[in-house]
């Protein structure tokens, strides 16, 4: 046990100060508290000496009655008493708001340090962890350091400060009751470090079973509509109450060893005041000693072991706190992704910093933040469109895409099909450099727009939500995004809850959708990104969708939708179609061209002809295969099993154009 | 009123609690004794008596200062231990009062709000007894018998200590209700401003680094971080200046007793008693300082404990079914015939044998069955709304026997997810919905969900692994029957992929794509058996490619004699055999 975590203190750098003017506080307060006692038992001994003196014989009493001051005084020592009194309310209450302020700062300075770290990174970097755990540990964790900065550091200051000034005192005043003290306080660091060791083993382990039971409160309450429909969640009120049940057991076995170190503190200062209570007391029926210097001593007594008492206390409040901080360096540090992604963040980091001063501009922010994940070549080196170059994916050193190699031309609208699990998100988060390619390359000529399968919603307006990443979101612009996509009944100053809450599904997925719409607008876009954008909505819906995505890639923009969706697929220029990753042989598969083919801009005609060949002959069986012909028995489920190299790829694209007569041959 | 009785809930019981008390009020007690009496012994001592005289005092001195270390440290123990006992049972009777509630009462609720509600505030709740309840009794009884044993000695001196006492009690309650009175709303909505701003920087991660707006959102969360920190600090100042408030009473007590009493040491009560009375003023106000703590924990236990209440105690909106009546087991039980009361299993506390001979049978119903005769689910003239609005399904009527399939189409915002809700109970409806020919309000919510399986467009994985997310579903499953069940669902490849059963979803499924999410579900629903099986859009976010596949899987893997629903908005492969299609 570190009485103090260099990590964090070097995170209190600008609370230094702050703790230096809480510490002269301390001194300030200890001197009062001295004053206090001596003012208190000066007076006592006045009133009580006179007394005594018709009771003592002709021999006096040694020297109980040395140094007393005469009745008369009486008024002014209490004018002094009130004095110190009242400064050492002050100065204590000045420790409390310094302590305070010392631990805000603290507190902005770690969570800026870990939002900094994790801004730099990758949003596919904190993807195994949970959210909500983040949240927790950024948000609760990092107020349980408060415990720790305006509880913990002000009193290891003041003891560090005020006990050394409190015994010397004592020391000062009569050298036997210093000697008492001092032989007492080694026990206390020795029982404390005993304790300390113990305590904090078990409170990590403890501070790691409260986060998994309050992880998992929130999923049961989350999941509740979904235990009710298996009428399960009688048992679920029945397991919260045996795993709190079970955390109550532990806590208090924790408790027992933790609860020991106040108790030795206690028992600590609580002794030496008998301790030096007797000793005086029978010093004092021998006359070896003054009645005044007897209750000096006795007051000062207890607040010696005020200060170190109070720090084990605040301590054991804070230990929640240390865990927690745990966590946050944990996320400074990168230490909670795997090493291939800490790679790639160092990189990212690296790159971002030379970017950092012109985010301002929103055209710059689309390639700086993007830029950070570096997966993507400077826009300027790659070909117009979006080219994926024989990408392959993985995630944890598990191939998840690829090898696939296709290209988006400028004006054209390309539909990425591909069964669950085979990838696709994957090659979007790759195209916008969320995540590094393991082989290939991924290009786009300019800033892309994306909508993702989650709407990803914010809390505020309509309108921050549509423009979100301009600094002058222009109403007119997100007015007409949203009547594009059919929300003309969504008023622009609306205000959405944590995650977009108050919109319907489909609302908020087209909400998303009219964001990149405005995105691409906004910064010129040259690649528009949409994944499922239809899966929430109806078939009216999905026709705006449809119109949309027609629309930016009539603007000229490379425009590539992931869908699984009949009429997505059939209004697209073409399909390409993934299968899932492979992770020995270099399979692809091919794309092939619809008849929509030749409506679609000449250059386009020649690229996925160049590019469909080699796949396209290497499996000619699987494109002869009727469309009607039951898929082989022993692979019933094609986009769960990796393909064998050997076995033909079902050619999955004329059944979609026989189950949806395409609406363009229709029309010619 | 609904306050009190979250307030209740997190409070022990009189036997747990007392022993804690007690140990409190010995502990405190022992504190002043020790103050008291060593002050005492050194004053005596001045007067030279022989040694034996002070004996007494000396023993004293000792018990008490192993006394007030012992009791503490028993206190702590006995008291905590109370609390987390206490908080078993808080957290599950939360969520008891809460589960009727939803799905149809808190659907928009924000999540926030609910991760504050339920984790914070519930888990804030245990410090009622143990930062509210413990230390005012403790430290009010101290305090009184302490004036109280002043008093026996000089009555004087009793009434300056009670006077600054209440004195500084009433400063103490004026300032904290003054500077921090507000703050407390004032903290919780920025303590949760503040989460639901970290929240949307992690939950939206991939959408603020793509637009180029993470340096935004560090502006909103700094801007939440600075609101909390500024709440903080004015609490911080109400808090210090109450303690500042404490030392100075404790010295303008003691001052004040020493000024009034000091002519009369030596005779209307003896010098070391005086010395005593003037010194105790400090030993007291530590212990009275706990009441102003305790006032402070008090404020912030209480609007957590409002709002725990809010979405947990109150009036149940009228669109929210309530359970008909329990019965007894016997009355309650129905003549159970056919396959339903075999697989679908009945609610709690029913018991679905054959009712006695002679025993009329009574409402309500223990389990709806299958009976002859008349069509497994049958709907007249149905109406559905969500609480406060109005109904999004009006006039729909509907019949369907066992072995059917039913497509209902309807556009977004037709209402098809509420009349999913409505069929599996979770919303009143008005009209007729009869199950086996009995009409649906008289079972219980869990007895019609036992009949009808609602497989949801958006289900919830539990952070756990596969099997624990598959196995609640059917709790007799084995590892073997888990397995098929996935084969059949088109996940047999995916979860030997994954090293089997054991491998994690992660949070609200992260680690699981869409369509395999929905498969699990299936997945669940399937090995459930229900009767009647609502699918909500079970290809959602399902490969159109092998939607067709997974439909006839799943319908196919349906027992011939059950219903099913099947709500959509897509297209049905053609050999799919369906009884009757209606647009909503």
């Amino acid at each position: 046990m570190k009485p103090l975590d260099p990590r964090l203190l070097r995170f209190a750098g600008a609370a230094r100060s702050v703790f230096a003017l809480g510490a002269l506080l301390g001194v300030v307060r200890t001197f009062a508290i001295i004053a206090w006692s001596w003012f208190l038992a000066q007076a006592i001994a006045a009133v009580a000496i006179p007394v005594y003196e018709g009771l003592w014989d002709s021999a006096g009493a040694g020297r109980v009655a040395e140094g007393v001051y005469a009745p008369g005084s009486l008024p002014w020592l209490a004018a002094g008493a009130l004095a110190a009194a009242i400064v050492r309310a002050l100065a204590g209450w000045g420790m409390d708001v310094v302590a305070a302020r010392g631990a805000v700062r603290v507190k902005a300075q770690l969570r800026a340090a870990a939002l900094d770290a994790l801004d730099a990174r990758s949003p596919e970097a904190t993807a195994g962890t949970p959210d909500a755990k983040l949240a927790t540990v950024l948000g609760r964790g990092l107020d349980a350091l408060d415990g720790y900065f305006s509880g913990y550091v002000p009193q290891f200051i003041l003891a560090v400060v005020a006990t050394p000034i409190l015994v010397a005192t004592v020391l000062f005043s009569d050298l036997l009751s210093g000697v008492t003290v001092l032989l007492v306080f080694p026990v206390i660091p020795l029982f404390m470090i005993l304790i300390g060791l113990a305590t904090q083993s078990v409170q990590g382990k403890q501070w790691d079973q409260l986060q998994r039971l309050s992880a998992s409160f929130l999923d049961v309450v989350e999941g509740l509509p979904t235990l009710k429909i298996f009428r399960r969640e009688q048992r679920q009120a029945a397991r919260i109450e045996r795993e709190t049940e079970e955390y109550r057991s532990r806590t208090m076995r924790v408790l027992r060893v933790t609860f020991l170190s106040g108790f030795v503190l206690d028992l600590a200062g609580t002794f030496s005041i008998a301790l030096v209570a007797v000793t005086v007391g029978t010093r004092l029926v021998a006359g070896e000693f003054p009645l005044a210097l007897g209750l000096f001593v006795l007051l000062v007594l207890p607040e010696v072991f005020v200060p170190i008492r109070q720090v084990g206390a605040a301590f054991h409040d804070s230990t929640e706190g240390l865990a927690a901080s745990e966590d946050v360096f944990a996320l400074i540090e990168g230490k909670d992704m795997p090493e291939e992604a800490r790679e790639e963040a160092r990189e990212g980091s690296s790159a971002a910093s030379a970017d950092e001063p012109s985010a301002e501009l929103a055209g710059r922010e689309a390639t700086s933040v993007a830029d950070r994940g570096l997966a993507r070549p400077t826009p300027a080196s790659a070909p117009p469109g979006l080219t994926f170059s024989d990408v392959r994916l993985s995630r944890g050193g598990r191939p998840v895409a690829g090898p696939v190699r296709f290209a988006v031309e400028p004006g054209e609208f390309v539909a990425l099909a591909g069964p669950s699990g085979a990838g696709k998100s994957s090659l979007l988060a790759a195209a916008l450099g969320f995540l590094a390619p393991a082989g290939g390359r991924v290009g786009a000529s300019g800033p892309i727009a994306w909508a993702g399968q989650q709407p990803g919603l914010i809390q505020g307006t309509l309108l921050e939500n549509v423009a979100l990443g301009s600094n002058t979101p222009d109403p007119a612009l997100a007015r007409e995004m949203l009547d594009r996509l059919g929300l003309h009944g969504l008023e622009l100053d609306r205000q959405l809850g944590a995650q977009g809450s108050g919109l319907s599904g489909g609302q908020a997925q087209r909400v998303g959708i009219a964001r990149a719409l405005y995105r691409a607008e906004a910064v010129g876009a040259d690649v528009v990104l949409l994944d499922e954008p239809s899966s929430a909505l109806d078939a009216a819906s999905e026709a705006l969708v449809i119109d949309a995505a027609r629309a930016e890639a009539g603007r000229g923009r490379a425009v590539l939708v992931v869908s699984h969706r009949p009429a997505l697929l059939a209004a697209a220029n073409r399909i390409v179609e993934i299968a899932p990753a492979e992770p020995t042989a270099a399979l692809m598969h091919a794309e092939a061209p619809t008849q929509a083919r030749a409506e679609a801009p000449a250059e386009a005609q020649s690229q996925p002809e160049a590019q469909a060949q080699p796949e396209a002959q290497a499996q000619p069986e699987a494109q002869a295969q009727p469309e009607a012909q039951p898929q082989p028995e022993a692979q019933p489920q094609p986009e769960a099993q990796p393909q064998p190299e050997a076995q033909p790829q079902p050619q999955r694209q004329p059944r979609v154009q026989a189950q949806t007569p395409d609406p363009q041959e229709a029309r010619s | 009123m609904s306050v009190d009785t979250v307030l209740q809930r997190a409070t022990p019981s009189r036997r747990r609690a007392l022993p804690g008390q007690l140990l409190g009020i010995l502990s405190d007690g022992a504190a002043v004794g020790l103050l008291a009496l060593s002050m005492w012994l050194i004053t005596r001592s001045g007067a030279q008596p022989p040694i034996l005289h002070l004996t007494f005092a000396i023993v004293g001195v000792r018990a008490l200062a192993i006394g007030r270390a012992a009791f503490r440290y028993a206190e702590r123990l006995s008291s905590h231990d109370a609390a987390l006992f206490q908080l078993a049972k808080l957290r599950a009777d939360t969520f008891t009062a809460l589960v009727p509630r939803v799905p149809g009462a808190i659907e928009s609720s924000r999540r926030g709000e609910i991760l504050a509600t339920f984790v914070d505030d519930v888990d804030q709740l245990q410090d009622h007894p143990l930062r509210v309840r413990q230390p005012l009794i403790v430290s009010l009884t101290v305090t009184a018998l302490t004036v109280i044993v002043v008093a026996i000695a000089s009555p004087v001196a009793a009434l300056i200590l009670a006077s600054v006492l209440a004195l500084a009690a009433l400063v103490g309650a004026w300032l904290a209700r003054r500077i921090a009175g507000q703050s407390d709303r004032e903290l919780a909505d920025a303590r949760s401003g503040l989460t639901d701003a970290l929240l949307d920087r992690f939950a939206s991660a991939g959408v603020l680094a793509a637009f180029g707006a993470l340096g935004a959102q560090r502006a909103r969360i700094e801007a939440a971080e600075q609101r909390l920190a500024r709440v903080l600090l004015t609490r911080t100042r109400a808090a210090g200046l109450t303690g500042a408030l404490v030392a100075l009473g404790a010295g303008v007590a003691s001052v004040a007793t020493l000024l009034a009493v000091a002519p009369q040491a030596g005779e209307a009560f003896s010098v070391p008693v005086f010395a005593a009375i003037v010194v105790v003023p400090a030993a007291v106000f530590d212990v009275f300082a706990q009441v102003f703590a305790a006032l402070t924990a008090r404020r912030t236990v209480r609007s957590s404990a409002e709002r725990v209440a809010r979405l947990t105690a109150g009036e149940l909106p009228s669109e929210i079914p309530v359970d008909p009546i329990a019965s007894t087991p016997a009355s309650a039980a129905h003549v159970a015939a056919g396959p339903a009361a075999a697989t679908s299993g009945a609610a709690p506390g029913a018991v679905p044998a054959a009712a006695p001979a002679g025993v009329p049978v009574a409402a309500p119903v223990a389990a709806p069955v299958a009976a002859p005769g008349s069509p497994l689910l049958e709907v007249r003239d149905l109406s559905v709304a969500h609480p406060g609005g109005d109904a999004v399904i009006t006039g729909l009527s509907f019949a369907l026997q066992a072995g059917e399939l039913l497509v209902l189409t309807g556009d977004s915002g037709s209402g098809k997810s509420t009349l999913a809700l409505g069929l599996s109970r979770f919303l009143e409806y008005g009209g007729s919905y009869r199950l086996g020919g009995v009409e649906a309000r008289e079972f219980t919510g869990a007895a019609v969900r036992g009949f009808v399986g609602l497989c949801e467009q958006q289900p919830h994985l539990f952070n756990t692994d596969i099997r624990q997310n598959l196995k609640f579903a059917r709790e007799d499953a084995t590892d073997e029957e888990l397995l098929e069940v996935l084969e059949r669902v088109g996940l047999g490849e995916w979860v030997r992929a994954r090293g089997g059963l054991d491998a994690q979803v992660g949070e609200r499924g992260a680690l699981v794509s869409g369509g395999q999410m929905q498969r699990i579900s299936l997945a669940r629903v399937i090995l459930a058996d229900f009767p009647v099986v609502i699918l909500d859009e079970p290809t959602a976010g399902v490969d159109q490619l092998v939607a067709d596949r997974l439909l006839r899987d799943l319908l196919g893997a349906i027992p011939a004699d059950r219903a099913v629903i099947l709500i959509t908005h897509t297209d049905l492969p053609t050999e799919i055999p369906v009884s009757a299609r209606l647009a909503l």
